[in-house]
């Protein structure tokens, strides 16, 4: 069926993607990048791995592998299992859905500005978000449950900045400036909330407005987690209609693409993932850079890696959890912290670079 | 007074004067407002009789008196001269990038300092004195990042780009200055409220530290204004003119890591004042610059009092951080004028 | 599937004529066209001839490049209708409408390292779907597209290494990749040299050749006259004159046009009318001189 005679002339020349044949006498194919499969691989792989480490190294006790196995399938001793399942299983739970969220809305939102700084963080949507969600954490009166709320922040924001700059376009930096302006009115909006409270509660607060898996409320997690799978297919089944609009948009207006629908449907998984994110582990926004920047690194060129980019922030933010807990031990540094401290430089040599591209 | 004044301005020197008088008396009136009006049980009232006790030394009602004397006052002092060193060096930082949203607490200045300050408390200088100087170190190191990033190529033409440099060097040195505050706790306590930009419970006594820099900028200012002006044209006119561009920015540089080093170690960071303040005064005076500062002088402290006024009455008994206030003015601002259809370039 | 695959092979020779392919014609119906609250075009009715090369002219900010946004739909009309095959383009879906009608906007730019054979490729996308994501068609048709581009050898060059010329033909092989049987062209030769002007040109003939309907936006009014089949003259937002360059070019139309004076000759090798001695107009210089 994939003998040379019939495989598509066009792309056997580039000898880089993989035809999968449906159907017997069909001559139809999905098309399958395999440097982007085997990114995924890797970074599969390496999730795996790092999921492992945090589950065995901890400040309670470093289990050895068996002993960890053994905790994980329930018949180790009743402190390991305690260890491993209610306290180590659920934190690495919470940073991959939360790291591949991120990371995810991250990838879409770049490839709708055609512009590798505008990430949700940047255009003002974990400020958003972490507003509202402090907003019912808080208690003014409005009782909607966390994960719920921090959509609804997350929403206004995007709204805001998008239709604030509705008239200069998503081209440029404009409407990043616009969106950091957007950022820093619910920044300190959140503030406001938070000298409103004891100072016990802002104590309270404080790891979770700067980002940590920490708080992680059972709720919230099932929310992302029930949201995640869903939102990742609508990402891989609108990455056709993305890698034209990489293009410009009269040309993929002309290719028959809906350009305003698809930007908005891919904007609306973007706000809505960062929403239920921050409600899990606040504002870590750095990893929505770092994820679809690294998943990039490894992937084909002129690709949209939507997977590679949730499989990857899951990666940074495991990393970035278990570095937090290892470097500074027993003191713990809080995932948005370390992820800030990586991130922020990497956005800088972006900025800075002349060389560096800006479009995703 | 007014030898200055037409040493400093050209075009419409009256108009200048009358504008300047104009905002000062707005600016008594919120000076009074400030001694009026507080978080505590000293209502306006009372404190209206304390202030005309005070002239009289009659009657003494010794609850109202500390308030004012010892609460009060020494805010309002402070407010003026914070609110003035930030308006201007807004405008000197603007005017020396040639980009009307160059401001300092967005460009990572007032990061600078605030990281600098974290750095030495977390190694044991306490004092206040050392805290300015330190502050001010950071401050110029934040503006040296500035400058560095502004002369890189297609940023310095690119107004936006070199705001979201600064917005990230911000995060990253706020950052940092987390990580600091999260290993040790005892400078987490002793920063916990400065760090995030307040009037409140300042000592007069932390100003007079200020006193000796200030002075030096102010006198840096008042001689690199006409040289500035020139540069507004380009650099080479203004080398035609008989200036030297390089010198002249450097100095600027220096300005402006005096005054917002001082402020921010009084002050704590405050960010937008510098933005919200030159874009006020270019609005009612035009854009040379040696308008400009003259009605940044009256106009900073207006915005940064009448914030503080604001802080303190909207949550009593509780405050609100100044710096908070300042963001939820100055961030529509910068929206405002990023949306403009074409920025207006310096 | 294997016995299908030479048959495929043999069938390129003919270009395969699907319905999409048979001269349609296009024309608008008091069309109007605005950016925001600027009116741009005001009740426009027009026929563009099929099969053949219809060329807009007119001077800086005349509406010519806001009518064919408005024709490619990139442009919502205010009022009135575009027909395709005498049905409203507004009333097919987007990925219909793309089988049947191609834009080339101005100046297209390339995402980096994006190969020839990736952009080309990117044309076959209104015929695909998730599930069908490349067949033997798309691969006949993109070989075919390059083939009559000459872009063959050059397919796994990334575009932004080619020349100008090299890089207009490749947007273009896209657009015949996408298989319509109607081009729009948004000034194809702007920035371009005379060399890969002419390259350019005689490849827009040659798909009119062979059967496509084409409408393009150009600056160069003698161009227009050699290679355009059909010559449309706008002034503020007005069709002023249409028809045969040959019968439609006056000294009176450039004037009106572009206000300058101009002797007009016939090209003795093409036929085409050619421009001389091009100077000011007589009253702009009279409204000087006074």
């Amino acid at each position: 069926m994939t003998s040379p005679a019939d495989t598509p002339n066009a792309v056997r020349q580039d000898k880089y993607y993989l035809a999968l044949p449906l159907g017997q006498r069909s001559p139809l194919r999905v098309i399958v990048d395999k440097r982007n499969l085997l990114a995924n691989l890797l970074l599969l792989g390496l999730l795996i791995l790092l999921a492992g480490a945090s589950l065995n190294i901890g400040s309670a006790a470093s289990l050895s592998l068996p002993a960890t196995l053994r905790a994980l399938l329930g018949d180790g001793s009743p402190l390991d299992t305690f260890v491993i399942q209610e306290l180590r299983l659920p934190r690495v739970i919470a940073g991959i859905v939360t790291g591949g969220a991120f990371a995810l809305a991250g990838c879409l939102m770049q490839t709708v500005a055609r512009n590798r700084l505008a990430t949700p963080g940047i255009v003002g949507l974990d400020n958003g978000a972490t507003a509202f969600a402090v907003a019912s954490v808080v208690g003014t009166g409005i009782s909607l449950a966390p994960p719920a709320m921090a959509l609804t922040g997350a929403a206004v924001a995007a709204a805001l900045t998008f239709g604030l700059t509705g008239r200069i376009g998503v081209r440029g930096y404009r409407f990043l400036v616009a969106g950091i302006g957007v950022g820093a009115v619910f920044g300190a909006l959140t503030q406001l909330m938070l000298t409103r409270v004891s100072i016990d509660a802002a104590n309270a607060a404080y790891p979770w407005t700067v980002g940590s898996l920490n708080a992680r409320p059972d709720h919230a997690v099932l929310s992302l987690s029930l949201a995640l799978p869903p939102a990742l297919l609508a990402g891989i089944w609108l990455t056709r209609s993305l890698t034209v609009l990489r293009l410009s948009d009269a040309v993929a207006i002309s290719l028959g693409i809906a350009a305003g629908r698809c930007r908005m449907a891919a904007l609306s998984v973007a706000v809505i993932l960062t929403g239920l994110a921050v409600a899990v582990a606040g504002p870590v926004g750095m990893v929505a850079l770092i994820g679809p920047e690294f998943a990039r690194q490894l992937s084909a060129k002129n690709t949209v890696p939507v997977v590679g980019a949730t499989l990857a922030g899951a990666v940074v933010m495991v990393a970035a959890d278990l570095l937090g807990r290892m470097l500074l031990a027993p003191i713990e540094i809080p995932v948005g912290i370390v992820t800030a401290l990586i991130g922020s430089p990497l956005l800088l040599w972006i900025l800075l670079n002349p060389n560096a591209r800006t479009a995703p | 007074m007014r030898v200055l004044t037409h040493c400093l301005s050209f075009g419409k020197p009256r108009s200048l004067i009358g504008l300047w008088l104009g905002l000062s008396g707005l600016l008594a009136a919120i000076a009074l407002l400030s001694l009026l009006y507080g978080a505590g049980d000293v209502g306006p009232a009372r404190a209206w009789q304390a202030l005309q006790d005070l002239g009289a030394a009659a009657s003494y009602d010794s609850e109202a008196h500390f308030v004012i004397a010892e609460l009060r006052a020494p805010r309002l002092w402070i407010g003026l001269v914070v609110g003035a060193a930030l308006g201007i060096a807004g405008a000197l930082l603007q005017a020396v990038t040639r980009n009307p949203l160059a401001e300092p607490g967005l460009l990572g200045v007032s990061a600078g300092a605030a990281f600098a300050v974290t750095l030495a408390i977390l190694w044991g200088a306490d004092t206040a004195t050392l805290r300015v100087s330190v502050a001010q170190l950071g401050a110029l190191g934040g503006c040296l990042c500035v400058l560095a990033a502004a002369r890189l190529q297609g940023i310095g033409s690119d107004p936006i780009r070199l705001i979201l440099a600064g917005a990230i060097l911000s995060g990253l040195l706020h950052s940092l200055s987390s990580l600091i505050l999260l290993y040790d706790q005892h400078t987490a306590d002793e920063i916990r409220f400065w760090v995030v930009g307040s009037l409140a419970g300042r000592q007069l006594d932390d100003l007079v530290p200020l006193f000796p820099t200030l002075g030096v900028a102010t006198l840096l200012t008042i001689l690199l204004a006409r040289p500035l002006a020139a540069l507004a044209l380009g650099e080479h006119v203004a080398i035609g003119l008989g200036h030297h561009p390089r010198v002249v920015r450097l100095l600027v540089i220096v300005v402006v890591a005096l005054l917002v080093g001082g402020a921010t170690a009084a002050a704590g960071p405050i960010a937008f004042v510098g933005l919200v303040v030159p874009f006020a005064a270019r609005a009612l005076a035009g854009p040379d610059i040696r308008r400009t500062l003259w009605l940044c002088l009256p106009l900073g402290p207006i915005v940064v009092v009448s914030a503080d006024i604001v802080s303190r009455l909207v949550v009593p008994p509780s405050e609100l951080p100044l710096g908070v206030l300042t963001a939820l003015i100055g961030a529509p601002v910068l929206i405002g004028v990023v949306r403009g259809r074409r920025l207006p370039t310096l | 599937m294997t016995h299908d695959a030479p048959a495929c092979e043999r069938d390129t020779a003919q270009p395969d004529t699907a319905p999409d392919m048979t001269a349609p014609d296009m024309a608008t119906q008091g069309l109007s066209l605005a950016y925001g609250s600027v009116a741009v075009i005001e009740d426009l009715d027009l026929q563009l001839p099929a099969g053949q090369v219809t060329a807009i002219v007119g001077p800086n900010g005349c509406g010519k490049s806001t009518l064919l946004a408005g024709l490619s739909r990139l442009l919502k009309p205010r009022g009135g209708t575009v027909l395709l095959n005498g049905t409203d383009i507004r009333h097919q879906p987007t990925r219909q409408l793309a089988k049947r009608l191609a834009l080339l906007p101005q100046q297209p730019h390339a995402p980096e390292a994006l190969t020839v054979a990736e952009l080309v490729r990117f044309g076959r996308h209104p015929h695909q779907s998730w599930l069908r994501q490349w067949s033997l068609e798309d691969k006949r048709i993109v070989d075919e597209a390059l083939d009559m581009t000459g872009l063959t050898p050059l397919a796994q060059r990334p575009v932004d290494a080619l020349s100008g010329g090299q890089r207009q033909r490749a947007w273009i092989a896209m657009a015949i990749a996408q298989q319509t049987a109607t081009l729009l062209l948004d000034e194809p030769t702007s920035a371009l040299d005379l060399g890969h002007q002419v390259e350019v040109y005689e490849l827009i003939q040659s798909l009119a050749a062979s059967g496509k309907t084409i409408v393009m936006v150009i600056h160069d009014l003698v161009s227009a006259c050699r290679y355009a089949d059909h010559l449309i003259a706008m002034h503020q937002g007005h069709v002023i004159a249409e028809g045969l360059p040959g019968e439609t070019v006056t000294p009176e139309l450039v004037r009106r046009l572009y206000g300058v004076e101009c002797s007009l000759i016939t090209d003795p090798a093409t036929g085409a009318p050619l421009l001389t001695n091009v100077r000011r107009t007589r009253d702009a210089l009279d409204g000087s001189a006074t």
